[in-house]
């Protein structure tokens, strides 16, 4: 299976992938977390856990099951994490640590390296048998709302090792803490190539004219994509520059905000001809993709964002990519080189015309954004980074380690 | 060719990325933290710096910080005028720093805070080192390696090398000069500046050095003395 990521991935981080499967090869490797669908969690997990079993890693993904009171707390403490003031009751700590106990005694969890995914099943540590234990926090907490961070706090810090994101998500704590980010996979079918064909198909299909260049932001319909504000651009620009508007998002079921913020856009679109506003059905992954595709310049005017892995997607396919400069965003974008991070609207629309009025400079940019993932954010890099902290963990008190 | 040759064997180190948890987010807590930290820490932020393949206006992350986050030009200009390669251990080099952190703070008291989320993060590395499978025994095939491997093979024998091998000097140079016995190509591949470039600057520099010594070889090649 991983070869059919040679020629695609840097062949170091395939290099890499052998040497260490060669130490880890046939050793057991387990991933827990509380969803198989959904969120960006599951999606690369689907994606990883066979390419790990193709490589000779004894992988395994198990989910931990809960009942609506869990799911309705586990969210609070997500919420409270990222800084909102939450509050969560002994009660319901309580609850969280005795749904967690009746998975642990359903779940096998006996392996040499097991990674945890966020704070649903962060408990389960306590009932750790033997072997590697890493927290894994997709979770922005730099500023935490200080109670619930203690609460869970007392779990973390069972863990061997802390995976965080992105640096500045991280804060100090006697533990080892490394910087991983997400990645995408480029043989998916949200980022394989396609064919003109199977571009145009969808393009009539959804009622998208290809005949003007079209502006493309990809997301949930909520405020914080600031989709009005990615409007109020188009504007600016349509004085200039004719071109096509798109914005395509799925309706979340786990944000009852969703329905009125899409509402808020449709009206202040005002039935304009030229403002295409999609709500695809969930894993509509080849239509966004070969929406990307269809995209000459992609937004993604983001006010608050966690890595914001849209940007990485639409990169791959070779776009210019405008990006509001927060969370994960200034990591993938170097601005101006491949692409343009902003801070305004105004500033999205100077933007969006310069590329329009420079196809080469757009081309080049697109290019340049290509390659930068491929280096960097691709799920080939994240598995040689999961399985390298395995083994430094294993090689504690090394700060090189020659194969 | 009576003398055996050593081949030169291509290797590739990748880091994995560590947060010490100590952050700044101002000058003072800056300087306060460089003096702390750990080597590799320094290391980081500093020579490895270079495995950025986009090197815009700065030459490390704490000068970077200085130009971007703060605002703080003029030292940004003086922090990216270190050149790491000058010293000789990451003791002098920390010195230094926090001298010119230093001087400039007692010039400019005022401490500027960044804003919130956009602090100074202190990291480190620990590096996996292994061979990519390419061995090398004279300059034809050098040549042909040096073209395709990855950037990181780059990093590893040309910047990385110089803190192993110390003196200023590289892997590809030292192979050159003692394996081959080309004194002059290897002080030429010694004087490319890596402070100045990035690494596919450097392949292309080294590429023409060897390009043009192999031109040369085949021009006298067969011309009796």
């Amino acid at each position: 299976m991983i070869s059919q990521y040679a020629g695609i991935s840097p062949k170091g981080d395939l290099q890499l992938l052998q040497r260490l499967t060669k130490v880890l090869g046939g050793r057991s490797f387990l991933h827990v977390n509380s969803t198989r669908e959904g969120g960006g969690v599951a999606e690369i997990l689907q994606r990883m856990v066979p390419i790990l079993q193709g490589l000779g890693i004894n992988a395994r993904w198990e989910v931990i099951n809960g009942d609506e009171q869990f799911f309705e707390m586990t969210k609070k403490v997500h919420n409270a994490l990222q800084g909102n003031k939450e509050t969560i009751t002994d009660a319901m700590w309580q609850h969280h640590f005795e749904i967690n106990r009746q998975n642990a005694a359903n779940i096998d969890l006996d392996a040499d390296a097991v990674i945890i995914h966020d704070p649903q099943p962060g408990p389960l540590v306590e009932f750790r048998k033997k072997g590697v234990w890493i927290w894994r926090c997709h979770i922005d907490i730099s500023n935490p709302f200080k109670d619930v961070y203690k609460a869970l706090g007392r779990y973390a810090l069972q863990y061997d090792a802390i995976i965080f994101s992105v640096a500045r998500f991280a804060r100090a704590m006697n533990i080892d803490e490394f910087i991983i980010p997400p990645s995408i996979d480029p043989l998916s079918e949200k980022n394989r190539e396609l064919s003109d064909d199977e571009i145009n198909e969808t393009a009539k299909r959804l009622g998208i004219p290809i005949d003007r260049p079209i502006i493309l932001q990809v997301s949930r319909f909520d405020r914080f994509k600031d989709p009005l504000g990615v409007i109020k651009s188009y504007r600016m620009v349509k004085r200039y520059n004719d071109c096509i508007l798109v914005l395509a998002g799925s309706p979340a079921t786990d944000d009852p905000e969703g329905a009125a913020v899409l509402s808020e856009v449709k009206e202040f679109a005002a039935n304009d001809p030229d403002i295409h506003i999609l709500l695809l059905p969930p894993f509509s992954d080849r239509d966004i993709n070969a929406l990307q595709r269809m995209a000459f310049v992609v937004l993604q005017k983001s006010l608050k964002e966690g890595f914001g892995l849209t940007v990485a997607e639409a990169m791959w396919k070779g776009r210019p990519v405008i990006g509001g400069a927060v969370g994960g965003i200034p990591l993938q974008i170097v601005h101006g080189v491949t692409g343009f991070l902003v801070h305004s609207i105004e500033g999205t629309a100077f933007r969006i015309r310069q590329l329009l009025n420079a196809p080469e400079m757009a081309g080049g940019m697109g290019k340049r954004a290509r390659e930068f993932v491929r280096k960097n954010f691709l799920i080939t890099r994240q598995i040689r980074d999961y399985l390298s902290v395995w083994y430094i963990m294993e090689n504690k008190g090394k700060s090189t380690i020659e194969f | 060719m009576g003398n055996i040759m050593e081949g030169f064997e291509f290797k590739q180190c990748i880091s994995i990325l560590k947060s010490t948890g100590k952050k700044a987010g101002n000058l003072n807590a800056l300087r306060d933290c460089i003096a702390q930290v750990s080597d590799d820490c320094i290391f980081h932020h500093t020579y490895q710096y270079f495995l950025k393949e986009h090197i815009l206006e700065y030459t490390n992350d704490f000068a970077h910080w200085a130009g971007e986050s703060l605002e703080e030009r003029s030292l940004a200009e003086q922090l990216s005028n270190i050149d790491p390669y000058e010293y000789d251990n990451i003791g002098d080099l920390r010195k230094e720093l926090l001298s010119v952190i230093g001087n400039y703070i007692e010039s400019f008291p005022e401490p500027r805070e960044a804003m919130p989320r956009d602090e100074f993060f202190f990291n480190e590395t620990i590096t996996l080192i292994f061979p990519i499978g390419i061995r090398v025994k004279n300059l034809a095939e050098f040549l042909m390696a040096i073209k395709f491997v990855d950037v990181g093979s780059i990093y590893y024998h040309f910047y990385e090398a110089r803190m192993r091998v110390g003196n200023g000097i590289d892997d590809f140079s030292k192979w050159i000069e003692e394996s081959l016995q080309k004194k002059e190509l290897a002080g030429r591949i010694r004087a490319i500046d890596p402070f100045m470039h990035n690494i596919e600057d450097i392949r292309r520099h080294i590429t023409e050095q060897i390009e043009m010594e192999l031109r040369r070889d085949i021009q006298v090649m067969g011309v009796e003395e």
